[in-house]
């Protein structure tokens, strides 16, 4: 499913906001997938946050990764709620670059620790 | 770009030691009040020295000093006629705009424009407000980022920052992008650059 949305983030005339927003649900839907994989759940309470910071210990995700998605999870919260617009192309492209190297990080992963999954 | 010490040393110059601890404190938190010892342990200066310097400053209206039950308790006087001014002193010279400035300071180089607008620059911020920091240059989000980690926990704000890299801000900003020039209108606490320089960037004169 995270392909998908990948491959949506490409059309041109979607904005920066848009394309963040795709990016990133593709890189928690990456995440969530290895989390699952390891056999837990996200608390429903400050459920994307987890999600993120799960990466730490499923596939041992490196620190500036992990907070780097905060970030944009934090953008993505605010130009939802208040301020349409603060995301440059710059940001939308570094979000789907993000979003490529969580997805292949977690297939490697999956691969070496549950094969059985795939 | 200044680093923390330079801004820091313009305080150092224009008061003395514990001057300078109580208003920085006092100044850079203006809606909570302190009590004695609280300032004594932050300011990292005598017991004596601190009251003497409270007692100076609330007879002179700066600081005002409020009685809750059998505690005394200090803080920004909001009626004093330079408080405004005070406020944006601590924040320039020891406060949020210097650490971030400083934090800035690996990445100089690459960045052309670095911008506190919203709420912090409007001086309509409350205790819980972010940072919004606007960004030009060719530094990347992920640098940003990175570089204000530290930064976030010695302001104890969140910093959300909007990188544009110069070619992408002139188009939009000629384009009329909605949330650029909304932002370029609006008072903004310049850390990198100027306002000369940003409407070099835009290639544009900008109303202000």
């Amino acid at each position: 499913m995270a392909d998908r949305d990948l491959a949506q983030c490409r059309t041109p005339h979607l904005s920066p906001d848009w394309q963040l927003n795709i990016a990133y649900n593709a890189a928690l839907q990456a995440a969530t997938a290895a989390l699952a994989a390891a056999g837990y759940r996200a608390a429903r309470d400050a459920h994307h946050y987890r999600v993120i910071q799960s990466l730490a210990h499923t596939i041992e995700a490196d620190p500036a990764l992990i907070l780097q998605l905060d970030k944009f999870r934090k953008k993505r919260n605010i130009t939802e709620y208040e301020q349409a617009g603060a995301v440059s192309e710059q940001e939308a492209i570094e979000m789907f670059a993000l979003a490529k190297n969580l997805r292949d990080e977690v297939e490697k992963w999956l691969r070496s620790n549950h094969p059985e999954l795939l | 770009m200044s680093t923390l010490s330079d801004t820091d040393n313009l305080s150092r110059t224009l008061f003395g030691k514990t001057r300078r601890a109580v208003l920085s404190l006092l100044y850079s938190q203006v809606d909570d009040a302190f009590y004695l010892r609280q300032i004594v342990r932050a300011a990292g200066v005598g017991l004596g020295a601190v009251q003497r310097e409270l007692k100076q400053l609330s007879d002179a209206g700066i600081i005002q000093r409020i009685v809750r039950g059998r505690q005394v308790y200090y803080q920004a006087n909001p009626q004093c006629p330079v408080f405004a001014e005070l406020k944006a002193l601590v924040m320039k010279t020891v406060g949020i705009a210097a650490v971030i400035q400083a934090a800035l300071a690996p990445l100089a180089d690459r960045i052309r424009i670095a911008a506190i607008y919203g709420s912090i620059a409007r001086s309509e911020e409350y205790r819980g407000s972010d940072v919004d920091l606007l960004i030009v240059g060719e530094a990347t989000f992920a640098e940003i980022v990175s570089a204000l980690h530290q930064a976030q926990s010695t302001i104890n704000r969140e910093i959300n920052p909007t990188v544009y890299p110069p070619a992408e801000f002139r188009s939009k900003v000629a384009a009329g992008h909605h949330f650029l020039n909304a932002v370029l209108k609006e008072p903004v606490l310049f850390l990198v650059g100027d306002k000369r320089e940003l409407a070099r960037l835009a290639k544009k004169p900008l109303a202000h």
